[in-house]
């Protein structure tokens, strides 16, 4: 990356300014700079060089000081709610935020973990990769049962854009035929272990309406020759992906978007570099550029551009608009409808079952696959539901017992050793994503005197699950648990991680607080991600969402994005905005 | 394949020629920047200076030690001694277990001390192998005036020992499989091929 592309301060009127290096934010800039836009990234963060910057990768268990484990005082002191991220470990944490720096307050009965990348990048160094295209069941569901406004847009309006995005970032998987789950322009698939096949079998023969599939995952299993010429290689299945990749195997900014980006020569960034709040012009209804605070020496900048794309996470992207009030708009920019901030959701996480597989002693695998199994939605699809809205997809899995169980037994000395030698039992299990229902309830505002160190206001998190969340995590344990018992497994064991340790925000599938939607007085942006009261402001990333659906959504951030761009670009030219 | 013996630091003839044994192993094509990208999926090890405190007196580590010998022994590979596991717990407990878990250990060291004492009137390091097996084994199941929570408290020391070890160079990679870049995922993967359990899964 040439040095010259990072600025501090300038004149320049841009013609676009993007907000946030992650998923939407890398898309918007390589959409918006590809067709001729000079556009400014601004990053609050600290850059991160593909490669170079990757201090944690390659490293082995042993040539870390504490095995991967962070000493507790430096959780205790930065990490108190990242260290919750199955991902935080002692070679990633630099990629997670300093919960000192990042407070945010929530009522106290209603906990929320809010996971932050704050870097360069963002959470596309720290995603979990996995992708699946939204369904017209998903974008119909809020029409279908009244909860939450209409989707402006259907899966029509969006499919060739997912084509586009998939193409680009590289996305694994089986083709399917199955309306309830879209296939995606697909590289190879991962394969499935001899356990996995035999639960696939046995699944399938007992349900018509439940598929058993191989994951969908933004990585090359075999790289395409656009990849190769980009510096991707192939997927090693080392599964140590947060700690980055020189690879480039898997799909993140620095891999993928910012290197077309780059290409260009349209690209500026400015990392270090908070939004405070975005600069209205009420004489032309415009928004003219953004207020930025210096994370490094607290001074204040502003940049200005034609065009302005929010893509600074969902709860980030709705703080800045929040906090962007004058005398048009008193409670935060584009908030005429006062849906700003509201119906936020994640996805229900950590509910499902597991049980012992008898047999299998001489299949085994090789390499750490960064992907396990999915299951496609059947409930409120083609099986009935109980007694709740909406459904969910479970991800699957089988594997080998290994050390950590097998090491938990009695005895000593050679034959304990000995026993720990061999793999153990295969287990399988079945763990749930359902869809949370958009509540008004479910909202975030600014705290009226707590500020950061930058003096931003803090973000007040006021979200917690519904009973329908309870009923349908209910449903998630006890259908995988029956499930497993009817195909055989023995031992079988549920769980619902939400009664003990699994808080709203986990899932880290936040979305909401400025949906997209047909009627400007109950949602603050139209059908192409365009704010309807400020027709030059658009908001790409989670935030946009309508609904939650039940598949993993930043594919579909990819997508949306990319839509939007190619919209804004097309306005911006016919001198509408 | 065993990476450990790849050279780090600055691009010398044996690094990039280690490089490219490494890529021919795992199926890579050699062009220049699939080396480029194992060049720098091969981080420098981080700083072991962050390691410094340590729980345990001298007579607690030497405890320690002979109890990780007697869990895991060196066998046709090398043993939890070998490993240095003693010495990574004794510094992973200072610094990552909370201070109830750090009494917990201390405690369970001064339990089997005691339990040595009183059942054979010795020091544990001095009691025969059988003596020392016999103590543990009632230990664990939690018999001859072991209550519960002794039993609990050993299980805690094995747990950390049984962490240590099999996070360590030898256990790892020579108890234990492990590949740093296996170059793919193979699902229809027999036992045979490998013989013993994979490693890590990170």
């Amino acid at each position: 990356m040439e040095k010259n592309i990072y600025i501090i301060k300038t004149q320049e009127v841009f013609d676009a300014i993007v907000v946030g290096s992650g998923i939407a934010g890398g898309w918007a800039a390589k959409e918006l700079t590809e067709k001729g836009l000079k556009t400014l990234m601004v990053e609050r963060g600290r850059p991160v060089e593909h490669r170079k910057d990757y201090i944690g990768e390659g490293l082995k268990a042993w040539q870390m000081p504490f095995r991967g484990a962070v000493e507790k005082a430096l959780v205790d002191e930065q990490h108190y709610v990242q260290k919750k991220c199955y991902a935080f470990n002692d070679a990633t944490k630099h990629f997670f935020g300093n919960d000192k720096d990042f407070p945010y307050s929530t009522p106290k009965d209603k906990p929320f973990d809010w996971i932050r990348g704050n870097q360069l990048g963002g959470k596309s160094l720290l995603w979990h990769r996995q992708s699946y295209r939204w369904s017209d069941h998903d974008f119909n569901s809020n029409a279908r049962d009244g909860e939450g406004v209409d989707w402006p847009i259907r899966y029509k309006d969006i499919e060739q854009w997912y084509d586009k995005v998939e193409l680009h970032a590289g996305i694994s998987g089986s083709t399917e035929n199955l309306e309830i789950l879209p296939d995606s322009q697909f590289l190879p698939p991962f394969e499935m272990n001899a356990v996995e096949k035999e639960m696939k079998a046995r699944i399938e023969k007992k349900w018509s309406t439940r598929k058993l599939i191989i994951g969908r995952t933004a990585h090359l299993s075999v790289p395409a020759p656009h990849h190769l010429a980009q510096g991707r290689l192939q997927c090693q299945a080392r599964n140590e992906c947060q700690k980055g990749c020189s690879f480039g195997a898997y799909f993140s900014t620095q891999s993928s978007t910012l290197p077309s980006a780059l290409a260009t020569n349209n690209l500026s960034i400015a990392t270090n570099s908070i939004v405070h709040s975005v600069i209205y012009d009420p004489k032309t209804n415009r928004a003219t550029g953004v207020r930025v605070i210096d994370a490094e020496t607290l001074e204040t900048r502003e940049y200005f551009a034609k065009v302005i794309f929010l893509c600074a996470s969902t709860l980030g992207t709705t703080q800045i608009m929040l906090n962007s009030v004058s005398e048009s708009f008193p409670t935060g920019i584009a908030n005429s409808s006062g849906a700003l901030g509201h119906y936020l959701m994640d996805h229900l996480y950590g509910a499902g079952a597991m049980g012992r597989v008898e047999g299998f002693e001489e299949d085994y695998y090789s390499g750490r696959r960064p992907i396990g199994l999915v299951m496609p939605r059947f409930r409120d699809y083609n099986e009935k539901n109980p007694n709740f809205k909406r459904g969910y997809f479970y991800m699957a899995g089988a594997q080998r017992a290994n050390w950590e169980h097998i090491g938990a037994s009695d005895g000593f000395g050679a034959n304990f050793k000995a026993a720990i030698r061999q793999p153990g039992p295969w287990y399988f299990n079945l763990s749930g994503s359902g869809e949370m229902l958009p509540r008004y309830e479910n909202q975030v505002s600014l705290h009226p005197t707590l500020k950061d160190k930058w003096g931003m206001p803090q973000l007040h998190i006021d979200c917690s699950f519904s009973d329908n969340d309870w009923k349908m995590m209910e449903d998630i344990a006890d259908t995988a648990a029956n499930m497993l018992e009817a195909i055989g497994l023995k031992d079988v064991k549920k769980d619902i991680r939400a009664k003990r340790d699994w808080n709203p925000g986990l899932s880290i599938h936040e979305m909401g607080t400025a949906r997209m939607g047909k009627d400007p007085k109950t949602s603050v942006l139209n059908g192409w991600n365009q704010a309807h009261d400020v027709p030059n402001l658009f908001v790409t990333d989670g935030a946009c969402m309508t609904s939650s659906a039940s598949q993993n959504p930043s594919l579909t951030y990819m997508a949306l994005t990319a839509r939007a761009a190619d919209y804004a670009v097309q306005q911006l030219k016919l001198g509408k905005i | 394949m065993n990476l450990s013996a790849l050279p780090y630091g600055s691009d010398g003839i044996a690094r990039r020629t280690a490089l490219k044994q490494l890529a021919l192993a795992c199926g890579l094509a050699l062009s220049a920047s699939s080396l480029s990208a194992l060049a720098a999926s091969f981080s420098a090890p981080t700083d072991f200076s962050r390691r410094k405190k340590t729980l345990l007196s001298s007579d607690q580590l030497q405890l320690l030690r002979e109890l990780g010998d007697i869990i895991i022994p060196t066998t046709d590979t090398p043993g939890a001694i070998a490993a240095g596991v003693h010495d990574f717990i004794n510094h992973y407990a200072a610094y990552c277990a909370s201070s109830a878990e750090q009494q917990q250990l201390l405690a369970t060291l001064a339990r089997i001390e005691a339990g040595a004492r009183s059942e054979f009137n010795k020091a544990f390091l001095t009691l025969t192998k059988a003596q020392q097996l016999q103590l543990l084994n009632a230990m664990e199941q939690a018999q001859n005036g072991f209550s519960q929570a002794d039993r609990k408290g050993l299980k805690q020391l094995k747990a950390l020992v049984v962490f240590g070890y099999y996070t360590s160079e030898p256990g790892a990679s020579q108890e234990l499989a492990y590949l740093a870049i296996p170059g793919g995922y193979k699902g229809n993967f027999k036992l045979k091929e490998i013989g013993r359990a994979w490693a890590l899964n990170f």
